[in-house]
């Protein structure tokens, strides 16, 4: 699709309901970008990739903010998984042009629909963390503030080995597709490693950035980032995510979910079906 | 140890580091997106005649900045946008050698390396 000066503003629209969107339901603004952007306006798909990428980066720093004054994620853990998402998302990224566009497509529909799933599923506030005490032979425990208990909480993550290689596949679905891959890494972090939900929302959003870091110059050098594309769209989702986040604690988790559930199965739907070769 | 007083300072600090370099670099894609709805893309705001390469390509920005021109603004800017991360590992190693974590350093140094790989030198 060409762009003209008219769709510059058309795309700054779309791409901050997409950040809105995001913000709002728990996901990456890439996550509803890349399909509005392939199956909606009919880009090519790694075009979307390269503006979507640029975009997760800028979300990913930015959210930073909030973690500022929380300091909920665990530096250590991140640093030693991002050695598995980096790994990942190099061999992503430089395959990716090497995938038929409809497979893609079909990893791409299974993601929205296991993010859109795991935000059903995540009503308990603080899943167990894991036993205390344990050996921690990589010194990743840590402490945080439980809101709901109201006092410090020691946590030790269990299964540092299956975690690590959940995150080299969500490194490689980072670098195939442009997003962020961050239910992956929670699902990693909260289901395997058993780190309290907080810490690994927090720590999965801190290493994106650094994933996506690592498909951008492979990225670049194949000419996947268009400028004309990436500036509206990362802008877009970066305004969205920021005004999102703004209006999450005025929310309630059932009005949020309420409104973005059946939106993100409907592009799943769509972007599965198109997968499969059927056009609606 | 995570949670202890030196991981907080470490944590706020790259933290810190991450918001003023997506602050700068969105303001300079801000700046070069506003001002192509001016003199477009390729023009320039001083007037000048400006080469206008394809919007994929990142290279020889320097002439084009110095004449102004939206698309190498927001280029320099996507740019720097996309080095952020960099520095924030950079900044997590040093901060682990001060507190002489060799285990960390060593981790920090390999995603580093991998980066800087991906960045120079895969195609």
């Amino acid at each position: 699709m060409p762009i003209t000066a008219g769709t510059d503003a058309a795309l700054f629209v779309i791409s901050l309901g997409a950040g809105l969107l995001g913000a709002l339901g728990g996901v990456g603004g890439g996550l509803i970008i890349v399909p509005v952007l392939t199956v909606g306006m009919g880009f090519d798909i790694h075009l979307a990739a390269g503006a979507s990428i640029v975009s997760v980066i800028a979300t990913s720093s930015g959210a930073a903010v909030a973690y500022l004054r929380e300091g909920w994620a665990n530096i250590r853990v991140g640093m030693l998984l991002q050695v598995a998402t980096v790994a990942g998302a190099i061999v992503g990224a430089l395959v990716t042009s090497e995938v038929p566009t409809q497979l893609l497509l079909l990893i791409l529909g299974a993601v929205l629909l296991l993010s859109g799933g795991m935000q059903l599923l995540r009503l308990s506030e603080e899943p167990g963390a894991g036993p205390v005490g344990g050996r921690d032979r990589w010194r990743l425990s840590g402490r945080y503030f439980s809101i709901r208990l109201q006092r410090e909480v020691d946590y030790t993550p269990i299964a540092v080995v299956p975690g690590f290689v959940v995150m080299i596949v969500a490194g490689i679905i980072s670098g195939l597709l442009g997003i962020g891959s961050g239910a992956l890494k929670v699902l990693a972090m909260d289901g395997l490693m058993r780190l309290p939900m907080k810490v690994s929302s927090a720590t999965s959003n801190f290493m994106i950035g650094v994933t996506a870091a690592a498909s951008v110059g492979i990225y670049l050098a194949r000419g996947y980032v268009d400028a004309r594309l990436t500036v509206p769209v990362t802008l877009g989702i970066l305004v969205g995510a920021v005004v999102g986040a703004r209006l999450l604690p005025r929310l309630t988790n059932q009005h949020v979910r309420i409104i973005f559930i059946p939106v993100l199965l409907i592009i799943a739907i769509e972007v599965l079906l198109r997968g499969l070769g059927i056009n609606v | 140890m995570s949670g202890q007083p030196a991981d907080e300072r470490l944590e706020r600090g790259l933290s810190l580091v991450l918001v003023v370099g997506v602050i700068i670099s969105a303001a300079l894609i801000a700046a070069g997106f506003a001002a192509s709805f001016a003199v477009g893309w390729t023009g320039s705001l001083l007037g000048q005649a400006t080469s206008a390469p394809p919007t994929t390509d990142f290279s020889a920005l320097l002439p084009r900045l110095v004449a102004l021109q939206p698309l190498a603004i927001s280029q320099l800017g996507l740019l720097a946008l996309v080095l952020t991360p960099f520095v924030r590992v950079a900044a997590s190693l040093l901060a682990f050698a001060f507190e002489r974590d060799w285990l960390y350093v060593a981790i920090s140094t390999a995603v580093l390396v991998l980066l800087l790989l991906s960045l120079i030198a895969l195609r």
